[in-house]
């Protein structure tokens, strides 16, 4: 998952990153104003963006206002300062999913964005099943019949993100868009490797195979 | 104790006793002219009268001179209940006949021809005395030297007084019954003519902190004597309104300011927390954490200088001030803030000529150049020169001129350069570390001296500050 901070106080963008990072392994990008924040959303895409009000250059309402009028389906949880009722409306109204008032919780702010990526996904359940897998997003567990399943990090980035899409046709771009931050080199022959990983991992001791290969296309995950 | 008072009442009241001293001095004139009237009548009867007894007095028929009385043509009195009385005198032989009603024991006292009044037996007379009335009797070819009378002929004023009586009971129940009327009809035009201020006054009571609308009804806006109440209400709504406002938006600013170091605060300690960590680790998350709640605590401490000063310009506090001198308070300023030029190579350049004597608190003035010259500092180039220039001229006011080279301010943003909070761009702000609040108080304080202070860009390039301090203000 990729998640896009636009947060123009530095120390207060790079807590949430971290705690992204650390806690939901999510890449994260940290845009420090609205021009910046449109660039990136405009050039990458995001499974959720989390958005301050005051900001310099573009504020925040302009910048979701500009997201939605290009049709992007991100869920946007906005970060704001005033909680009076006029401007919460008016942020939802103008396209925001949710939206937190500062001081916020971080525990909170990751159980919202983790709600607001399963719901973009249309997966309403923190617990993913397809078949005999499991996946628990909250604690990030993967089991299969029972059977705990030991991931990397990155093996579970990519199958989380699978699972979030179950029976769709995933390419190694899309992978590679979602899974990285933007100042991160990417080549799509590591998604071959966390995949034969995976593979390895998840098929071991069972003959059925979850994740398959649609020559040219990418990956899907169904039993 | 609070006496009510009430303009209605007032104005009812001064209507009234000006329309019953009118009533008042209408009875008096009245009952003065027709008493005189009446009573010049009646001494044009009296006279009349006394005439008309002196031709009852004839000479006897033996040429001799003499005079009689002859009163078997004595008209009658006109009051049968209290007749008339009289009496002649001739020249020759004293009293000739008097009245059988005669006073007993009145004395007429000499003299020429004169009038009174006259009380008896509870009754006022008018009494007339004429001499030298010729016996009218006369003879032809008489040889005797005519005889000349005396008559003092009275008459009883009841009647006029009656009159007179009957004449004030009128005027007095005239005035009364108008006097009813004038009051009834200034209690109707009075209450008609405050209908206006009450409507005024309905209006005025749904104007709230969060309604400032003041709808006047068009009865009080074309009342002229509303019309200095109207204007002032209207001038100090929108004061009010002004101030609420500008309250409200600091609050919220505040509000805001406050939140973001908050959160950043939070967020360090929880992040933090988020999983067992190294002891280096929480060592520079505390490190942070300290460093985020230093920013707070100078975020706090700008804004209760904001307050204090602005509480101060608007007269709240007052404290000590002295006669001190302006380029002293600047070169003291400049001093204070050469470690943070230093550390951005930029020079300070401070043009002085001589002393420049003000009232003040020298603290406030450093405060001012300080944040002025902080400002400046913060916003020229590396490596440049901030010119700072201080004039006091006679009988003009100090000029205190701060001048940076920087990009300057866009000409948009200048006359919001003074609001708290303000910050032109909020990311070059922010890496400069300042909070939005310096020049506001510097506007607040130098305002509070009774000053002036504006920005403007500088000719060649970047901003121009320029303080004007009255040197002979009454402060």
């Amino acid at each position: 998952m990729r998640v896009l901070i636009v947060e123009d106080e530095p120390r207060l963008a790079e807590n949430i990153a971290r705690s992204l990072r650390e806690s939901a392994g999510y890449a994260v990008d940290v845009a420090a104003d609205g021009q910046e924040g449109w660039f990136l959303a405009e050039s990458n895409t995001y499974d959720v963006v989390l958005l301050d009000l005051m900001l310099p250059q573009m504020d925040g309402m302009q910048l979701l206002t500009r997201i939605r009028q290009a049709g992007q389906l991100t869920p946007v949880l906005v970060l704001t300062a005033r909680d009076e009722k006029e401007s919460v409306v008016a942020l939802l109204n103008a396209g925001a999913d949710d939206y937190l008032t500062k001081p916020f919780d971080l525990g909170e702010l990751l159980a919202r964005t983790k709600a607001l990526i399963r719901r973009g996904k249309g997966q309403p359940s923190p617990v993913l099943v397809i078949g005999d897998l499991q996946l628990n997003t909250v604690n990030r567990t993967v089991q299969r019949s029972g059977r705990t399943i030991m991931l990397t990090a990155m093996e579970y980035r990519v199958l989380e993100y699978l699972a979030h899409r179950p029976g769709a046709v995933v390419s190694k771009t899309e992978l590679l868009e979602h899974l990285y931050d933007y100042n991160w080199e990417k080549f799509s022959n590591v998604i071959e490797v966390y995949i034969s990983g995976l593979r390895r991992k998840l098929d071991n001791g069972s003959d059925q195979q979850l994740i398959h290969t649609v020559r040219g296309q990418g990956y899907i995950l169904q039993d | 104790m609070l006496r009510s008072k009430s303009i209605k009442g007032r104005l009812i009241a001064t209507v009234v006793v000006s329309q019953a001293l009118l009533a008042a001095g209408l009875l008096f004139a009245g009952v003065f002219y027709t008493r005189r009237r009446l009573v010049s009548t009646l001494d044009a009867g009296l006279q009349a009268r006394a005439m008309s007894v002196a031709a009852l007095v004839r000479y006897t028929e033996d040429a001799s001179g003499n005079v009689y009385f002859d009163d078997s043509l004595m008209p009658r009195s006109l009051d049968p209940d209290h007749p008339d009385f009289f009496a002649v005198w001739t020249e020759r032989s004293g009293l000739l006949t008097r009245s059988s009603n005669w006073p007993a024991g009145l004395e007429i006292p000499a003299g020429p021809d004169l009038h009174w009044d006259l009380t008896w037996a509870h009754v006022t007379y008018r009494v007339w005395r004429i001499s030298h009335v010729p016996v009218l009797d006369r003879e032809e070819g008489q040889s005797f030297r005519p005889q000349d009378l005396t008559i003092v002929y009275a008459a009883p004023l009841i009647q006029v007084h009656e009159q007179v009586r009957a004449a004030g009971v009128f005027i007095a129940l005239a005035s009364l019954a108008l006097l009813g009327a004038t009051f009834l009809l200034a209690l109707y035009g009075i209450r008609r003519g405050l209908l206006p201020l009450q409507r005024l006054a309905k209006q005025a009571a749904l104007v709230s902190a969060h309604n400032w609308e003041l709808r006047l009804p068009t009865d009080a806006e074309e009342t002229t004597e509303l019309r200095p109440l109207t204007h002032s209400m209207i001038t100090m709504l929108a004061r009010l309104e002004r101030s609420f406002v500008q309250q409200r938006e600091f609050l919220g600013n505040a509000a805001h300011e406050l939140k973001t170091p908050v959160a950043v605060l939070k967020s360090t300690l929880q992040s933090l927390l988020h999983r067992p960590r190294s002891s280096e680790e929480y060592r520079a998350g505390v490190q942070e954490s300290l460093e985020d709640l230093g920013r707070l605590e100078r975020l706090l401490q700008w804004m209760l200088r904001l307050a204090r000063a602005e509480q101060w310009a608007h007269g709240a506090l007052r404290r000590d001030i002295e006669l001190i001198d302006i380029t002293e308070t600047c070169e003291e300023a400049v001093e204070r803030i050469r470690s943070l030029a230093q550390s951005r190579h930029t020079r300070i350049h401070l043009a002085t000529n001589g002393k420049v004597l003000f009232r003040a608190d020298p603290e406030d003035l450093q405060l001012v150049w300080q944040n002025l010259l902080e400002n400046a500092v913060r916003y020229s180039p590396e490596g440049g020169v901030v010119e700072v220039a201080v004039t006091g001229t006679d009988g003009g006011p100090a000029r205190i001129i701060f001048e940076d080279h920087g990009v300057g301010i866009p000409a948009d943003e200048l006359p919001h350069v003074f609001e708290r909070f303000y910050r032109g761009d909020p990311s070059r702000t922010r890496a400069t570390g300042g909070f939005g609040l310096g020049l506001a108080i510097a506007k607040a304080l130098v305002e509070a001296y009774g000053g002036t202070i504006t920005a403007e860009n500088a000719p060649s390039q970047g901003t121009r500050m320029t303080v004007e301090l009255p040197l002979n203000g009454s402060n």
